[in-house]
């Protein structure tokens, strides 16, 4: 027996070795975009393969953030274990029937703050994912409501790869920031190795947050008065139904997670799976499509002052904005407007690829009215010239 | 380099693809003179090398461009990563081999149409394959021996087949898109071909509708529809009232529900009229089967009935095996609905696997129904006999 329990003693110190692991800092866009949704307090599922490593990015993201975590797997309890326990008292008629919370609820909410993990949703039935619904949206679990500082984060497993599980229903999908979580092979290997990243956590800017809901405000609405259609769209499929798609309150929960990741100057890449999470991919692109358009400088800035401007260094992006300007020049044509165009042209040809400018400057010459003389500065516009030529010609 | 010779090339074709003109753009030019032609990275870089400029004639140069932008817009790199990892090979001969269906995937495209093609080009029809295939399944079909051989120094660069090259410049180099940059490339190229459809091939067209949502398989809608239909209230595996849970005994005055279940009996009505291959209904069947099994179906809880003009025999299955399909000649499905709603305990799902050239019931039957549809052209070739919609009370899977 002595050397049993010896041999335990040798096991502990082994297992004591293996779990000895550094870690390094590593920027993590998923891990990003789910601290950003968690600060937001929007409610994050995160869809991922069994084993994927979920749950350790929310024990990372628990202790980064200082909260305690409870885990509650949706696909063992009943429905009454989130709708609450009806409990008969003396005189129901009078008193009515209370529907008492499970204990879990009750000591998260006299903790007062936490992050609760929603493990398997996707295989929970259809019964106990209606119960759901009012403690995602509401935070309400039978008659207790929790506190504002829990934090409300649920896994699932996609279709394909769950034992057995059904769709998700619509009208819990779309309460949710649709995470997909992916291992990064570098990150495995590195970590099995003896070093796992650690995320440097997104910080909210103080000075920032008035601009930030000016931003988000403005890029929303500007895209759903020009998209009324985008507004709401349930998809047409199932398989869909059970993902982000676009309602009031998904873009209500876009424009927040907007200002959070502006206040928080989060990458695009982070904003990018935010925001094609919540809405889908197809409205989520459109908002980021108009987003950079937001960024792009305003036409009549740079006529305004040519000789300072600065232009998008990306091919795209400038001749998005060089069309710009032309359009504005085209839409009021004055002559000090048109000479500031040809003046920004040139500024466009040295410090660029020349062919982009050789549609605006066609365009804008034919803008030319009678009185209005050539400008010195187009003589500097030949190669542009020549370009056209030899694209003309084909040598 | 002759960068004014390479900037023209990008406007002539700019002005023979004006659908593309914004990746075009997006491209960001380098030098490099390690590399053999011009070649792409995953991060929208083109390398070139000075010696091809000066070489080629400027039309060709500019289908090069074309075909460059070609691969980064279709995902090259990435769909090579993802076979890759399928078929877990991955070697040099491997990527030349993605580089190689890359190229039959996109050269019918790029080619042609105000851009000459290249006497060296990768064309399906030299390997003795037909043309509008994708990458993976070129891949499937192309081997490397004799008849590769001639495109051994073929070299499109990391964003063609998604192997690092020497000369990339790697994602934290200058002018890289990240992965969000790239998307929204992609989808203002893809917005722009929804928005003026007219000069553009079928296939960009294609291109652009599937981008971004691509096509869900067939097995994974119908399995949808099917456990949408059977987890529906009154089917399968739900909690009720109707009786105390087990747990109440522990807790007086508390009344739980509990959990019941019924496993859902599915009736599977198959169209054998003879228009619909064997092969075809098989694998259907299947799905069916083991989606049946899946949701908690005992033997005996999907029974088929096959059906042409008459109702035939109904028989349990429980592993798909040994289904005796008797008929064939025209349809009438109202039958099978008819005898399957006869038969008892009643079905809670109707399951019809059929090509759509048949009458359907005038009412919706008491019960979910999911229409497995075998993709036919909409006229019967030797009736005539014009295809009916199937009705809207039916969840339609359009099946192949």
């Amino acid at each position: 027996m002595p050397s049993c329990a010896r041999n335990l003693d040798v096991a502990a110190e082994l297992l004591a070795l293996l779990g000895a692991t550094g870690t390094e800092p590593r920027p993590d866009v998923q891990l990003e975009a789910l601290t950003l949704a968690v600060s937001a307090d929007l409610p994050v599922l995160l869809w991922g393969e069994p084993g994927i490593g979920k749950t350790s990015a929310l024990n990372q993201l628990a202790d980064a953030l200082g909260l305690p975590l409870t885990t509650v797997i949706a696909s063992v309890h009943e429905p009454s274990d989130f709708a609450g326990l009806p409990v008969v008292g003396d005189d129901p008629a009078v008193q009515g029937v209370p529907m008492a919370p499970p204990d879990w609820a009750v000591r998260l909410a006299r903790t007062g703050k936490g992050l609760l993990f929603l493990d398997e949703l996707s295989t929970a039935p259809p019964a106990v994912q209606a119960a759901l619904l009012r403690v995602v949206l509401e935070r309400r679990v039978g008659a207790l409501r929790l506190p504002p500082g829990i934090r409300i984060v649920a896994a699932a497993n996609p279709r394909a790869s769950a034992a057995d599980g059904w769709e998700l229903s619509a009208p819990l999908a779309n309460r949710f920031v649709h995470l997909q979580w992916a291992y990064d092979h570098d990150v495995v290997v590195r970590g099995l190795g003896g070093t796992w990243p650690r995320a440097t956590l997104p910080q909210l800017d103080p000075a920032e947050l008035p601009a930030a809901v000016d931003l988000a405000r403005r890029a929303v609405c500007g895209l759903l008065s020009a998209r009324p259609a985008l507004v709401h769209k349930l998809p047409n499929t199932e398989t869909r139904r059970g993902g982000p798609w676009p309602s009031p309150r998904s873009w209500e929960m876009t424009l927040r997670l907007l200002a959070f990741a502006t206040a928080a100057g989060a990458s695009r890449d982070a904003l990018s799976l935010l925001v094609r999470g919540t809405v889908g991919d197809g409205p989520g692109l459109e908002l980021l499509a108009a987003m950079d358009r937001l960024d792009l400088p305003d036409p009549e800035q740079l006529l305004a002052d040519p000789a300072s401007a600065v232009l998008p260094e990306r091919g795209d992006l400038r001749q998005a904005v060089l069309d710009g300007v032309v359009e504005a020049v085209r839409k009021q044509p004055e002559r000090s407007r048109w000479d500031a165009a040809w003046a920004l042209l040139v500024r466009a040809l040295d410090t660029g690829a020349p062919d982009l400018v050789v549609v605006p400057a066609t365009t804008l010459a034919r803008l030319r009215q009678d009185d209005w003389e050539v400008p010195a500065a187009i003589g500097r516009l030949g190669v542009a010239v020549t370009l056209s030529q030899r694209a003309e010609a084909g040598r | 380099m002759k960068w004014e010779k390479l900037y023209a090339a990008r406007l002539y074709a700019v002005r023979a693809r004006p659908y593309l003109a914004t990746a075009l753009f997006a491209l960001h030019p380098v030098e490099s003179a390690s590399v053999p032609t011009m070649a792409v990275d995953r991060h929208w870089r083109c390398y070139i090398s000075p010696r091809f400029v000066e070489r080629m004639p400027l039309p060709d140069l500019a289908g090069v461009w074309v075909h460059e932008v070609s691969h980064l817009l279709r995902d090259h790199h990435g769909r090579g990563d993802r076979y890759a990892a399928r078929t877990g090979r991955d070697d040099a001969g491997e990527r030349l081999r993605m580089n190689i269906a890359a190229d039959c995937e996109i050269n019918d495209d790029v080619y042609g149409e105000g851009l000459p093609w290249p006497a060296d080009a990768v064309k399906p029809a030299s390997l003795g394959l037909q043309n509008d295939l994708l990458m993976e399944d070129y891949l499937d079909r192309i081997r490397l021996g004799g008849h590769t051989q001639q495109w051994a120094w073929l070299d499109c660069g990391s964003g063609s087949d998604g192997l690092g090259r020497g000369w990339d410049l790697g994602p934290d180099g200058a002018h890289g898109l990240t992965a969000a940059e790239r998307d929204a490339v992609r989808y203002r190229v893809a917005q722009g071909i929804h928005g003026a459809p007219g000069q553009v091939p079928a296939r960009w067209k294609r291109w652009a509708d599937e981008v971004f949502h691509p096509p869900q398989p067939w097995r994974d809608l119908l399995g949808a529809a099917l456990r949408s239909a059977v987890s529906g209230a009154g089917a399968g595996d739900d909690y009720s009232y109707a009786r105390p849970a087990r747990r109440s005994s522990s807790l007086p005055g508390v009344v739980l529900p509990s959990l019941r279940r019924r496993p859902p009996r599915v009736s599977v009505v198959i169209d054998t009229s003879g228009s619909v291959s064997d092969a075809e209904l098989g694998s259907a069947l299947l799905e069916v089967a083991a989606i049946g099994r899946a949701v908690g179906g005992r033997s005996g809880a999907v029974s088929v009935i096959s059906c042409d003009s008459a109702a035939h025999v109904a028989v349990p299955v429980c592993r798909a095996q040994g289904v005796p399909l008797v008929g064939g000649g025209g349809t009438d499905l109202r039958e099978g609905f008819a005898r399957s709603l006869r038969s008892t305990p009643r079905p809670d799902v109707i399951v019809a696997l059929t090509d759509g050239q048949t009458p359907w019931p005038e009412a919706a039957p008491p019960c979910r129904a999911v229409v497995g549809l075998f993709r036919r052209p909409v006229v019967h070739r030797k009736t005539g006999y014009l295809a009916q919609r199937p009705p809207d009370w039916a969840r339609v899977v359009t099946i192949g």
